[in-house]
């Protein structure tokens, strides 16, 4: 029966010795994060769906969207839920059925970055107040697990969110059309800004710091910080887990770092999904009066 | 030698590809069933392999999950210990493995060794079967020998392909040539160093000394595995390594 793994006494002991000289076991820098690969499917129908890995961590995120009632005390607000739960497939030692801290702090995490800084517009998701909405749906998967769960996964959900797009319809009076792909070119979601998770660890009572931690040093930290934000520096969250203490002038440090990975993360979203655009683009100029995104500032019959 | 022919699960081995004993007796390793009266299939997808001297064949595949027999060399890791015995974790799948408090060298029921939970031992596996736990020891319980097993202290352990972990062991023939095509070791050992013991878990222990130079080793190891690197490469990964060291 597969049981979770503490590290040896070896191997902690030998990471903190290697931390201190300033030495990763995989050679990289302290603060430098592992090759990150994002992946779009290859049908240009499929939207929403990525395939994010860092380094030899994998994670699948889903969006899917259907038509609902809106809360009763929230009618103008679609909604938007996120869903993560961990499997075994991530690794030996998580049970089905039996929610554990991890997928705990993963869903308050996504939640409190993604869903709480109002990075998608619940109110564009409304359709009639009060009567109809879409409901925005995002499944998240961890297929392997080799630390940096959080960041992985919030990268994921982002680029996801930025590549689906949502049916198109159209409102008479009381009466909604709901159009299917391939009557109308579907829309994207109106993301407010793209805020993303970097996850510093601390080690030797909080003096090394060590970005885009591996599972065993994950294991073995005595800390961690998690920090949401945009690439204008704007902060969503900042989390701190375990008990070590955290000097305040370097979370200053942390945060200002956390920049920079942030800049790095969003530019590759952006590149990837422009690249992904380009390739499907079977269309070319075809595409643009396909769509009818710009249709009520044109003010032009659709048809 | 013919060219390696590759099997899928199921498949059954031609005739002509058998070994012809004079006993008429053929050994089946890994990766292979006897159906009576005379179909061998493969159980999993590999290569297969054939000693005619030994009448032996068996398939080579480079996955899969650690399952322990006996004779196999393994890095344990001690989880907790009670009486008589030291439960080890062999891989996150293996239920534990039973490691006797008294199955070390020169150990007597006044001097057992002070294993705490974490600790690591290069052990041999003395009973393994699909129906009772999997025995562990760390001396030659034939001769009483401690033969190079026992506890680990220091180092680090990396983990490595059970395949590959399988290669590193297979040693040199005749000429010193690596049989399993590993050069890495001996390369570095040439310059450098150090101690190591390999599991056939997955799992290797280095220790040199220096964070710096056991780092290093961890890295060309992981290197020569993932990267499937040949012997030519590897020599050149290790130069350069040196280089930097």
């Amino acid at each position: 029966m597969p049981h979770a793994t503490r590290p040896s006494t070896n191997e902690s002991n030998f990471l903190l010795s290697a931390l201190r000289e300033n030495l990763r076991l995989d050679s990289r820098a302290l603060d430098q994060y592992r090759p990150i690969s994002l992946q779009f499917p290859s049908d240009p129908d499929v939207h929403g769906q990525t395939d994010v890995r860092i380094g030899k961590t994998r994670v699948i995120c889903n969006i899917s969207c259907e038509v609902i009632t809106p809360y009763p005390d929230r009618k103008f607000d679609g909604v938007f839920t996120i869903n993560c739960e961990l499997s075994p497939l991530m690794g030996a030692g998580v049970e089905v059925g039996r929610p554990d801290q991890t997928e705990a702090l993963l869903s308050r995490i996504l939640d409190k970055s993604i869903r709480r800084s109002n990075a998608l517009d619940t109110e564009s998701l409304c359709i009639i107040a009060g009567q109809k909405c879409f409901h925005v749906r995002a499944d998240l998967h961890v297929l392997d697990d080799d630390g940096g769960i959080f960041d992985a996964c919030c990268l994921a959900l982002v680029a996801a969110l930025q590549h689906f797009r949502r049916p198109d319809y159209e409102v008479h009076g009381e009466q909604v059309t709901v159009f299917d792909v391939r009557e109308r070119e579907p829309v994207r979601l109106t993301l407010q800004h793209h805020p993303f998770c970097v996850t510093t660890s601390y080690y030797d009572a909080g003096t090394i710091m060590v970005q885009d931690a591996t599972l065993l040093e994950e294991q073995c930290r005595e800390g961690e910080t998690v920090v949401s934000m945009n690439r204008h520096g704007e902060v969503c969250q900042i989390a701190k887990y375990g008990g070590v203490p955290v000097d305040a002038l370097s979370m200053l440090s942390v945060v200002n770092q956390s920049w920079e990975k942030v800049t790095m993360m969003d530019a590759l979203v952006r590149e990837a999904l422009l690249k992904d655009e380009r390739e499907k683009d079977k269309g070319g100029r075809m595409k643009a009066e396909l769509s009818a995104e710009n249709e009520r500032v044109m003010e032009r019959p659709v048809g | 030698m013919a060219a390696a022919m590759v099997l899928l699960p199921g498949e059954e081995i031609p005739t002509d590809r058998l070994p012809k004993p004079k006993k008429g007796k053929l050994t089946l390793g890994p990766g292979l069933q006897h159906t009576p009266p005379s179909i061998i299939s493969a159980t999993t997808a590999g290569s297969l392999q054939v000693d005619h001297r030994k009448a032996a064949l068996w398939l080579e595949h480079a996955g899969g999950r650690y399952q322990p027999s006996v004779g196999d060399l393994v890095i344990a890791q001690i989880h907790h210990s009670s009486v008589e015995t030291f439960s080890c974790a062999l891989t996150p799948h293996t239920s534990f493995a039973i490691l006797g408090q008294l199955a070390f060298e020169g150990v007597s029921k006044k001097t057992r060794p002070q294993l705490k939970a974490g600790d690591v031992v290069y052990a041999r596996v003395s009973r393994a079967s699909k129906w009772e736990d999997v025995e562990i020891e760390c001396f030659n319980s034939a001769t009483g020998k401690a033969e190079g097993m026992g506890q680990l202290k220091g180092g680090m352990v990396f983990d490595v392909r059970p395949a590959f972990a399988r290669r590193l062991m297979m040693g040199t023939d005749k000429e010193g040539v690596s049989k399993g095509g590993v050069v890495v070791l001996e390369e570095v050992g040439g310059k450098v160093k150090f101690e190591v013991a390999v599991g056939r878990n997955g799992k290797v222990w280095v220790d040199s000394g220096s964070v710096r130079e056991t780092v290093m080793i961890g890295h060309l190891l992981r290197g020569a595995d993932e990267g499937g690197w040949d012997v030519e490469g590897q020599r050149k990964a290790v130069k350069k390594a040196l280089r930097d060291v």
